[in-house]
Formats: structure tokens, sequence, C-alpha cells
């Protein structure tokens, strides 16, 4: 099982609600979709790379071959997948504290959610619906969502500097270099691998280098029988064997 | 119904995997080993496919039943009367269902257009496709990357609401800026206190060798997981 890649942790959460009440998310849903600003509180928390409901009709799941048995549900369902920084315990408690009613409404109908404050209740209801990843891929593991924002900030601020001040007098450049710094000193930082990605690598590197040394072993032990194998089938190695025979 | 925000595309694709077994493995069992293999590599199959931001993949082997009577006493009005009267609380306790099939679910961040992106997945890494969804109801009948998206297509589910809460940059955006970020934090403390002309000079040596505007100049990779020159594309 694998939530983690890098910087980033995947949470799959699937939830049951009445059928009658999946229309009237899908609702709440379009109607956000209208009016992004009712996501301000989500892009403040700003730990999330990208997140998706989908309200699955209970007759919605797919079907794609006569042979496949029909789902026959009473409940629809929604399943909430997110791409967060961060550990669990993190993520939940700062979308508790953070958009409390926001999470009240998207779940809102959903069986037993138990509302988002208090947390001890919320936490069980988000353990007992979570599904594990088995394989998390993510394209910049030393990357978190914010390094991503502030990189772009980063390149578009260097190309202008580079443009306009890079053939300035030295004393320019320097009053404007520092002020390029002054402009970036939020968006700079090391990304250095966090230490599970360390671990995970020196993981990986363990692997390879098992891996090789198996390699080449096999690859002398295929030598050893291929010399052996050319010996017995030469005309001296026969002419031994028919001498011993006799 | 909102798979799309800005270029960013949400896809979300549950593909139903077929009751049998592989002598003692059942079938899901057996798509969930060869993902799990995936996790043992050097880096993931996924770094070859163009446009992937982040994706995952795991099998739904069942849906969950909330047997808790009677804790959401401001859900729906069904639990409010429930709390007045028997027959209505028996009718609002939660029912336990199960699922006939299991499913395979592929869910993938990624930027640009639904076919675009399938057709490059089934070119960059078609035969590691046929092995994990070998067991998949109807998936005997894809054979190249035109009924690969058909198929995909039939599976997927449309997201209700899709947040991006980084940037919907082509990748390669994405990564070049990540590298000049790394590069330049790392410039700007190296050259802390120099004189200007040198400063100048460093700056410009720099610029040279980072190319800030040519994407496919230096840049990290996809997948990167360590830092160094030796990680980078060149």
């Amino acid at each position: 099982m694998s939530n983690i890649a890098g910087k980033a942790y995947a949470m799959n959460v699937i939830t049951p609600l009445r059928w009658y009440m999946a229309w009237l998310n899908k609702f709440f849903f379009r109607f956000v979709g209208w009016f992004p600003s009712y996501l301000n509180g989500l892009i403040t928390l700003s730990l999330i790379h990208y997140a998706r409901w989908v309200v699955i009709g209970r007759n919605q799941f797919p079907h794609v071959d006569p042979a496949q048995p029909k789902e026959n549900l009473k409940y629809s369902y929604m399943l909430f997948a997110s791409n967060f920084n961060g550990s669990w315990d993190q993520y939940v408690d700062s979308f508790t504290f953070a958009i409390p009613k926001g999470l009240d409404l998207f779940w809102t109908g959903n069986i037993r959610y138990p509302r988002s404050v208090p947390l001890t209740p919320f936490h069980e209801y988000i353990r007992y619906n979570q599904i594990e990843t088995i394989h998390y891929y993510s394209a910049y593991p030393l990357a978190t969502s914010n390094d991503i924002k502030s990189a772009k900030k980063v390149k578009a601020a260097l190309i202008e500097f580079a443009d306009g001040w890079a053939d300035a007098s030295p004393d320019q450049f320097q009053k404007q270099y520092h002020a390029l710094l002054r402009n970036l000193q939020n968006d700079l930082g090391d990304m250095s691998p966090a230490p599970i990605i360390s671990m995970a690598a020196a993981q990986v590197q363990k692997r390879h280098l098992r891996d090789l040394r198996k390699a080449s072993e096999r690859a002398a032990i295929d030598k050893i029988l291929a010399v052996d194998e050319s010996r017995a089938g030469s005309p001296a190695a026969s002419k031994q064997k028919e001498t011993a025979d006799e | 119904m909102s798979n799309v925000s800005g270029k960013a595309y949400g896809l979300t694709v549950l593909c139903p995997i077929k009751p049998g077994h592989t002598g003692e493995i059942a079938y899901s069992d057996e798509v969930k080993c060869r993902l799990l293999e995936w996790n043992t590599r050097q880096n993931s199959p996924m770094t070859k496919v163009p446009q992937t931001y982040l994706c995952r993949y795991f099998v739904l082997d069942d849906v969950f039943t909330e047997a808790l009577a009677g804790a959401e006493g401001r859900g729906t009005w069904l639990d409010v009367f429930a709390c007045w009267f028997k027959p209505i609380y028996d009718l609002g306790l939660p029912r336990e269902e199960h699922l006939k099939s299991r499913y395979l679910v592929f869910s993938s961040n990624f930027h640009g257009d639904l076919d675009a992106y399938l057709r490059g997945m089934w070119n960059a890494i078609g035969e590691e496709i046929c092995r994990v969804w070998e067991y998949c109801y109807a998936f005997e009948q894809v054979c190249d990357a035109d009924s690969f998206i058909a198929y995909m297509k039939k599976c997927q589910l449309d997201v209700s609401l899709f947040f991006v809460g980084s940037t919907d940059d082509p990748l390669e955006e994405q990564l070049k800026s990540l590298y000049l970020k790394q590069e330049f934090a790392h410039f700007v403390l190296e050259h802390q206190g120099m004189e200007p002309a040198r400063l100048q000079a460093a700056f410009k040596e720099f610029i040279a060798r980072v190319k800030p505007r040519d994407v496919k100049g230096p840049s990290w990779s996809p997948g990167q997981y360590k830092l160094g020159r030796q990680w980078e594309v060149a």
C-alpha cells in the first residue's frame, strides 16, 4: 500500500448517501462550481494539489459487459479523492478548523456523517470509510502545492529581471537584484527530500543494488556452466569420457 | 458535471474486475499484486505518461456499511422523525449492502485533453496497462489506443466538483519552474554579499546555464525524488 508519494498524501473516502440526497449533493457541487468564491476556504488552506468529489448514483456504477452482474444498490455513494501535503491528522484537522460549514455542506445527507465538529467522531468517520491506495504517483515528489505556485512566480520574475536588468550598470543591477529578492522572499526555499522520501529512496537503491548483485551472480554462474558444457562437448572431453568408459 | 478546471482534467475510472481466480488468487488480488510490484521499482511506470501531475490506483472491493444508529440528528428529515416513531427509526437504520463486482479505480489529475492523455498513456505504457487491466470485464476488446480510449470512457464517472489548489500549467512548465526555483534559491545563498560586477557576471552565467525560457533545457524529470544534476533532464 502506498498512500504517500513524496510530499503528497492520497486520501480516498467512499461514503453512502440516500439516492434522493445524491441529487441535492450534485446540485450543491454544481452551485459551488458556478460560484468558485465558495472554495476560498480551500484555497486558503493551500495544502491541496487537487481534490475531487464524485457522486455515484446507485445505478451509475459502470456496466461494460453483458456477463457482468448489474449492481442493485439502495444507496448512492460519494467518492472523495484528495492529494494534499502533510500528515493525515494535519489535513483532516485543518479541514475541520478552516471550513467546517463547507465540509458539512459537501457531506450533506451522507449516512451517519457526524458533522465536522467535534473532531473525534469526524476522524472515526473518515477512517472507517477510507480506502488504501495501492499505487500512488506524483510527478514532483519533492514539491508541495505551495512550491509549485511559488515556482511559477519565481520563473516569471526571473525572466522579467534577466530581460530588464542583466545588462544594466553593476550598481543598478545590484539595486534591482535586491528588489527582486525582496519581492520573492516568500517564494524561495530549498525543496530537499523529506525524511520519508529519503527512506523510500534508500530502499529503492538497496533493491536496485540487490538486483544488480543477483544479476552479476547469475551471469557468473551462467558463464561457469557454459564453460563446463563446452568442455563436456569438446573432442578431448569426449575422448577422455570414452577412455573412462573402457 | 465538471471534470475540467482550467486546463487541468480530473479523470475517474471504475473498471469492473471479473470474479475468477488465477490458481488460488482472486483476480482482484492479482490486480493488486501487479500494482504493488510497481511500488518496488526505481520509479513508477506513470513517469512515462505525458502530462500526469498526480495519479493513483486502488481496488474497490466493496462499499462500507454505516452501522451506527441515530448519529445524525441534524441530518435528513427521516432521522428527525426517527427520534419519535419506532417504525420510522427502524426504517432509518442504515442497510447493509454489497457490490456485485470489485472495481479497479484509476484516478488521475493531468494537463490537457482526455483523448490525447489516454492515447499518450497507451503509447507509453501499453504493455503495463494490459497487464494491470487483464482481468477487467470487456478489456479483451482493447487492442490499440482507440479501443483503450473507448473503454476508459465507458468506465469513466463524471466528477461532481474538481478543485485545483495548484496550477493547471503543462507538466513541463511546472517542472521547469520547480527546477528554476531550486536553482535560484541556491544561487542566492551562494552569492550573498558579492560585489556588484562579480554578482552580475555570475548571474549571467547562471541564466545561460539554467535557460529559464527553454522547457526542454535543464529541468526536473517527472517523478524525480532526489536533488542533483544526475537526476535532472539535460
